[in-house]
């Protein structure tokens, strides 16, 4: 498995997939969500990362609807995608906590 | 035609751009996200977001090419890495014998050290690389015009050194570039030039594009080579008048022979497969922009330096730019991976 660091919109897509699957146009509303209004993935960038992230396993399709003559195809995160997520999440974790650790002696230091 | 159905056909035109085989996957499924997402009474796409899917599309073909998705297109790829640079090594041959039947041929000795005729006019003739390095400091010329970046670009893609290749591919072009522009020449209106300039970027790209494609020679399809190598021989020894002897009897059936085994070859390659017909679309690639811009260098008043710069190299900017979109989507091998001895894989050979 890839140990690079995940892209924050790959990071917020298996995110927005981690509870429960979802459709494209849920997907996008839940990471603009997720993120304040900060990523707002549109159509054509959402199913390129898609089609990456269900090549390498971390994603697959899971039903399909048809809602008001539209089909939605619902995708959720597979094992491996699991597995990958929480390792990305252990990763920022660590970080931060170094970073916030280093940002208290910083404050100390400065008291001092 | 409704606000909505007019919206919709206008998306439907921006997913042609997607691969068909993708299209008839995911088409009705991105489309549904595309109208939902859409502001009401919008008529037409917004212009990010018509760039956003062109880009994506873009992106998903080099994907689909490089996972192998598109079975027609990686045994195209495969083929043109392969034969371009022994088509390029084929067509700069033609030139030499062509030279050689107009000055004589002498000894194989004489050929070596260009001592037949004019002493080093034979030499020159050839077109020999270190000739116009050594003697008249031309490195553009050494870089295009010569054999000898040619022929390290045919061993290293038929010994399987890919990757070695692909740098070697863009080192070249950007060398002439970088060469010429600072010594002040101008690109536009060098034609033969341009097309070998854009034939070093299709190389790099295609390279990149098929990264299992099967290595070294084991990669060539010997009835779309042995056409190709037929058509190359055909148009160099078309382009270059003609070997000389061959020249006595009427030039008007000679050359109508060569452009008839031209047309025959391509129309063959056309009809043969889909695989052929695009290794026929990617064979233009490098002489479409080159006639366009040697069409360009015929305005009169002639372009400004810097715009006629500026149009001879975007081709090959941009052939290069597309291969440095790969690198990201190239498959992870081990160190040292770059080496000849890997097997063929099944099914393209």
């Amino acid at each position: 498995m890839s140990d690079r660091p995940l892209h924050e919109p790959t990071f917020l897509l298996l995110t927005a997939l981690a509870e429960r699957p979802q459709h494209g146009y849920g997907i996008i509303g839940d990471v603009e969500r997720m993120s304040s209004g900060r990523v707002r993935l549109r159509a054509g960038t959402l199913y390129a990362a898609l089609d990456r992230v269900v090549a390498e396993g971390l994603v697959e399709a899971d039903r399909e609807e048809v809602v008001d003559g539209r089909l939605r195809r619902y995708y959720r995160l597979t094992p491996r995608g699991g597995d990958r997520l929480a390792a990305e999440v252990e990763r920022l974790q660590h970080n931060a906590a170094i970073a916030a650790k280093r940002l208290g002696r910083r404050a100390i230091g400065g008291l001092t | 035609m409704t606000t909505a159905s007019g919206l919709e056909g206008a998306y439907r035109r921006l997913l042609r751009w997607y691969p068909p085989v993708y299209r008839d996957r995911h088409e009705e499924e991105i489309l549904g996200v595309l109208m939902a997402a859409a502001e009401p009474g919008r008529s037409q796409p917004a212009v990010r977001e018509s760039l956003d899917l062109l880009w994506s599309a873009l992106k998903i073909r080099i994907r689909m090419t490089v996972r192998g998705d598109s079975q027609p297109w990686a045994i195209a790829f495969a083929q043109i890495g392969m034969l371009l640079p022994v088509l390029m090594v084929v067509l700069k041959l033609i030139g030499y014998l062509e030279r050689g039947g107009w000055y004589g041929f002498g000894t194989p000795a004489d050929a070596l050290i260009g001592a037949y005729g004019d002493p080093g006019r034979y030499v020159e003739s050839f077109q020999l690389n270190a000739y116009w390095y050594a003697v008249d400091g031309n490195i553009t010329q050494a870089l295009t015009q010569g054999p000898g970046p040619a022929l390290i670009l045919a061993a290293l893609v038929l010994t399987g050194w890919r990757r070695t290749a692909a740098v070697f591919a863009v080192v070249v072009p950007l060398a002439y570039l970088g060469v010429s522009l600072s010594a002040g020449y101008t690109l536009l209106g060098g034609a033969n030039s341009d097309v070998t300039l854009y034939a070093y970027g299709l190389e790099a790209l295609v390279l990149l594009v098929a990264p299992d494609a099967p290595r070294g020679w084991r990669a060539l399809r010997w009835r779309p080579g042995a056409l190709l190598i037929t058509a190359a021989v055909a148009f160099g020894v078309a382009i270059n008048g003609g070997i000389r002897p061959l020249l006595h009897s009427s030039w008007l059936l000679y050359t109508g022979t060569l452009v008839a085994v031209i047309v025959a070859v391509l129309v063959i390659m056309l009809v043969s497969s889909p695989a052929n017909r695009r290794v026929v679309a990617l064979l233009a690639v490098p002489f479409i922009p080159a006639a366009v811009i040697y069409l360009c260098s015929l305005i009169n008043p002639p372009l400004p330096g810097p715009i006629g710069d500026t149009l001879a190299a975007a081709p090959l900017l941009l052939l290069i730019l597309l291969a440095a979109m790969t690198l990201p989507l190239l498959p992870r091998r081990p160190a040292g991976s770059d080496a000849p001895s890997r097997p063929a894989a099944p099914g393209n050979a």
